[in-house]
């Protein structure tokens, strides 16, 4: 069947259009050439915008971690609720089913969870599976696990075993890439170190965080993942931080490398307060490092929780829990904290926060490079996207918030001096063209012939929030889901992965490392094609080598 | 076998508020009974749940610091077993967190160490070889005994007559400051929840400090499975009602035996499909409360009851399943496949497509 989306304006900046024009979608492609057929379902589109359906890069949407923050607060969706946040006051309004439903609504198509735990593979692969109409694919972490340390003890990097290490864990689990969350430094908690950084060593096994990023940026490399390691750097949150992100940024010798929601290392600690923003300096850097890319973790103001596998940052952050309790889930490997959080117009260090991820969007001299995050649930809840789309796209809207927060926060940040307003290529790019290429998703994120035919149809207005908050029709894999703001039919996505080779010793020393220290085998966690009874549900995406 | 579904289907097409009850399945069969909970407006509860879902309230409440078995096992120098039941279930316990041979690096330069709280100390051919180990029971209860050892633990005052039970709790705080990584083993199926309240305050006073956690034990019936599973599904562990709008958790109000003998429930699936010890069923329902019983056991099945016999997860076919040695869902395969009966899932599912067939559903949750 042949769909003709007519006369709409369409935004697709990796094929470089921006005009009126006609998409065409069938079995559930994009196609070109359709010269002297006849559509068979024709959607007139005039008068609105037209692009792929958005990717997001980093949102914590399934697994253990996310469901311990559930477990932990089931009352979220009221409490965020009523600070006027749009989202249904329910408990179940962050299960896997009403976040697929709440994603497609927005024209997102495809989500990606970053934080699998190795061992957990089945519980986030099940839950992702479990979300309606997005396709997904996930991220799994190493760089605090024992068996990574022991390849690297002493910084002597046995980089073969490593390779073959990390390809049989993004196998084992399906992932689409690796997550290394504060390197080192969960497993430094283990000893009771409070802090962690850079060139710090890893009590025992004497390597430093600098070398686990630098020996999985080379593993990754070596095994032609698309995705470059995704990183989540040390002494997050903490004023001042921006030394550490540009340190880090500076040590990645030009081997690809992504970032995750920079905002949190944006911080200087200039002022009476001790906190400023180190926007200007950090994307003076990112601009720079043209190997790197971010997402950037933007703050919005109301309750949400963070959810980390950062687990020393969580223990610390404990102390500022709104409502007050935390959970520190003391696992293998990185482990994971969960803390409620109130962000507040009226705090200072809040609203620096939010002025901050702002700023960074702003002065990034390379969409391309600058990705669409709130680090979900953790900056903000992924139903705020909307009005950090307006945010980012109407400086008088900024004025207005700007209006209502405190006058040393306005003064501290530089963001009332930027009138740069993003378009609706550069949201695009963002949104959508960056991460699918960020991810190696190449068949996504754009319009042209042989795409995916994900597509999402806003109603162009002034007020960007409306605008995005309910696309006037989504389409996944050619589907109808989405009309009018509503799903409309409610179809199951699929879970992308990669399979890069590896020597089958690994197998065997891995198995040997999980009998002996924890009596566990590892066909136990390993997530195959039977766990979701979905024949179609995985798919591979090839490796470089 | 279509013909005893469709009366299946049929009688709880009719029913007003069906309760989903046992729930000893797989994720699967979770999965499939959350989901035709929430299409037919019923309510969901596990037979094993009384003592994780104490837990869950109090993590609700204010919070939560679990450790992993492999944490426990490698990296704990002082292991605290509170209460008769970790041992009792689970024989092999020690031997288990003790293993004998050098772990993963563990903090600290204590030797490793054993206290049993509330229990006298086992014969030594059940404590592992060379573990010192500290006993420390007299006349008070348990939780008394909890509350004292908070004491000691923080040089706060207290008075027992006992001077041996005074002194082994002095000796016992000290160990606990200078510990590394103490771990607090439970059964929750044991403590009450204010109970479950101290363990956690003894270990956020030592965290500020040092390391420490607590380590539960795993509920019969793949409970822990289970209850995540609710979890992602609808935002709630189980005794959960999908009557309303909005899904409704409620310990007291949803537990089985309630809803059977006050009548509430009126129509009854349970689920019993897991190795092991059956799924322990109310025995004080109603005379002639409507019943379908989905078992791999053999039935003890009510007058009435429409008994559909299932394959038993992780034996007959795979399953995924709370495991303790990766504190998570894993999968396990099937000791001896056998596709004669259908899972649980199968079955739920089944179900749910001959009752759609039959006309819309009620309602499903936001």
């Amino acid at each position: 069947m042949l769909i003709q989306l007519k006369g709409g304006r369409v935004i697709d900046p990796v094929n470089n259009r921006d005009g009126v024009g006609d998409v065409f979608i069938e079995n559930g492609r994009i196609v070109g050439n359709t010269e002297g057929r006849t559509p068979d379902e024709v959607h007139d589109v005039t008068g609105k915008i037209v692009m792929a359906g958005a990717i997001d890069v980093h949102s914590h949407i399934a697994g253990t971690n996310v469901t311990l923050g559930r477990q932990l607060m089931p009352e979220l969706p009221m409490l965020a609720a009523e600070g006027g946040q749009p989202i249904v006051p329910s408990p179940a309004a962050l299960g896997s089913y009403a976040t697929g439903i709440r994603y497609a609504e927005m024209g997102y198509t495809t989500v990606i969870e970053p934080a699998m735990i190795p061992t957990h593979a089945i519980e986030a692969q099940t839950e992702l599976a479990a979300i309606p109409i997005i396709d997904t694919a996930g991220l799994v972490i190493l760089g605090n696990d024992d068996y990574t340390l022991e390849l690297l003890r002493g910084g002597r990097t046995k980089s073969d075993e490593l390779k073959d290490y990390v390809a049989w864990t993004l196998s084992h689990s399906k992932a689409i890439g690796l997550k290394v969350i504060n390197a080192g430094g969960s497993e430094a908690f283990k000893f009771n170190a409070r802090t962690f950084d850079l060139d710090e060593e890893v009590p025992d096994y004497g390597v430093t965080s600098r070398g686990i990023v630098d020996a999985m940026q080379k593993a990754v490399a070596d095994l032609g993942v698309p995705h470059p390691p995704h990183v989540h750097c040390n002494n997050l949150g903490i004023a001042g931080n921006v030394e550490t992100a540009v340190a880090t940024l500076e040590a990645t010798q030009g081997l690809p490398i992504h970032f995750a929601h920079i905002q949190f290392y944006g911080y200087g600690d200039e002022g009476e307060k001790g906190f400023s923003s180190g926007a200007a300096r950090l994307m003076e850097a990112v601009n720079k490092h043209k190997n790197a890319t971010v997402d950037v973790g933007q703050v919005m103001f109301g309750q949400t929780i963070t959810v980390s596998g950062d687990i020393l940052r969580q223990f610390d952050g404990r102390r500022a829990a709104s409502p007050k309790k935390w959970a520190l889930n003391q696992g293998d490997g990185n482990g994971t904290g969960v803390v409620p959080y109130h962000y507040k117009s009226k705090s200072f260090v809040n609203a620096m926060q939010w002025a901050i991820g702002l700023e960074i969007f702003l002065l990034a001299e390379d969409p391309w490079r600058v990705l669409f995050s709130t680090d979900h649930p953790n900056g903000a809840l992924f139903v705020r996207y909307p009005e950090i789309m307006h945010l980012l796209m109407d400086k008088n809207e900024r004025a207005r918030w700007l209006d209502g927060v405190p006058e040393a926060a306005r003064q501290h940040s530089n963001l009332a001096e930027i009138t740069r307003e993003l378009t609706l290529s550069e949201l695009a790019v963002i949104t959508r063209g960056a991460p699918a290429k960020l991810l190696g998703l190449t068949d996504r994120g754009h319009l042209g012939a042989g795409a995916i035919a994900d597509v999402a149809v806003y109603t162009e207005q002034k007020n960007k929030t409306k605008m995005f908050s309910a696309a006037d029709l989504v389409f996944k894999s050619g589907n109808l889901v989405v009309r009018k703001g509503k799903v409309v039919r409610v179809t199951w996505g699929r879970c992308y992965h990669v399979e890069p080779g590896f020597d089958a010793q690994i197998e065997k020393r891995v198995k040997a490392y999980y009998d002996r220290y924890f009596g566990a085998d590892p066909s136990w966690f390993g997530v195959t094609d039977a766990i979701t009874h979905r024949p179609d549900r995985f798919a591979t995406i090839p490796c470089a080598s | 076998m279509d013909s005893t579904l469709e009366r299946a289907a049929e009688l709880l097409a009719r029913a007003r508020f069906p309760l989903f009850g046992g729930l000893f399945t797989d994720i699967d069969g979770a999965t499939a009974a959350l989901a035709l909970a929430e299409k037919l407006g019923g309510v969901v509860d596990h037979a094993a749940s009384s003592g994780p879902l104490r837990a869950a309230r109090v993590m609700r409440e204010t919070g939560a610091t679990p450790a992993s078995y492999g944490e426990v096992r490698n990296r704990a120098d002082t292991i605290v077993v509170i209460g008769k039941s970790p041992l009792a279930r689970d024989p092999e316990l020690l031997a288990k967190l003790f293993p004998g041979k050098p772990g993963l690096p563990r903090p600290g330069k204590n030797k490793r160490e054993l206290m049993l709280l509330g229990l006298d100390k086992p014969s030594a051919s059940k404590i592992p070889k060379g573990v010192p180990t500290t006993a420390i029971n007299g006349k008070e209860s348990l939780p008394a005994l909890v509350a004292l050892l908070a004491a000691a633990t923080r040089e706060g005052r207290f008075e027992v007559r006992d001077k041996a039970l005074c002194k082994a709790l002095d000796a016992a705080g000290a160990r606990l400051r200078d510990s590394a990584f103490a771990v607090f083993v439970y059964d929750p199926a044991e403590l009450d929840e204010p109970v479950l309240h101290t363990v956690l305050e003894i270990v956020r006073g030592l965290v500020k400090t040092t390391r420490a956690a607590t380590f539960s034990l795993a509920s019969p019936g793949n409970g822990d499975g289970v209850n995540l599973c609710a979890t992602w599904t609808c935002g709630l562990p189980v005794r959960t009602s999908f009557a309303r709008k909005v899904p409704e958790n409620n310990l007291w109000a949803y537990e089985t035996g309630r809803l059977l003998k006050s009548g509430e429930a009126d129509a009854l699936v349970w689920i019993d499909a897991l190795e092991g010890e059956p799924a322990e069923r109310p025995k004080d329902a109603p005379k002639g409360m409507p019943t379908i019983v989905l078992t791999s056991k053999a039935a003890k099945a009510g007058r009435g009851d429409i008994v559909i016999e299932v394959g038993c997860a992780g034996e007959d076919h795979d399953a995924a399943l709370y495991l303790p040695p990766i504190a998570g869902i894993g999968v396990v395969k099937a000791a001896k496949p056998n596709k004669d009966n259908p899972t649980v899932a199968d079955v739920l599912n089944r179900i749910a497509e001959l009752i759609d067939s039959k006309g819309p559903g009620k309602k499903g949750a936001a």
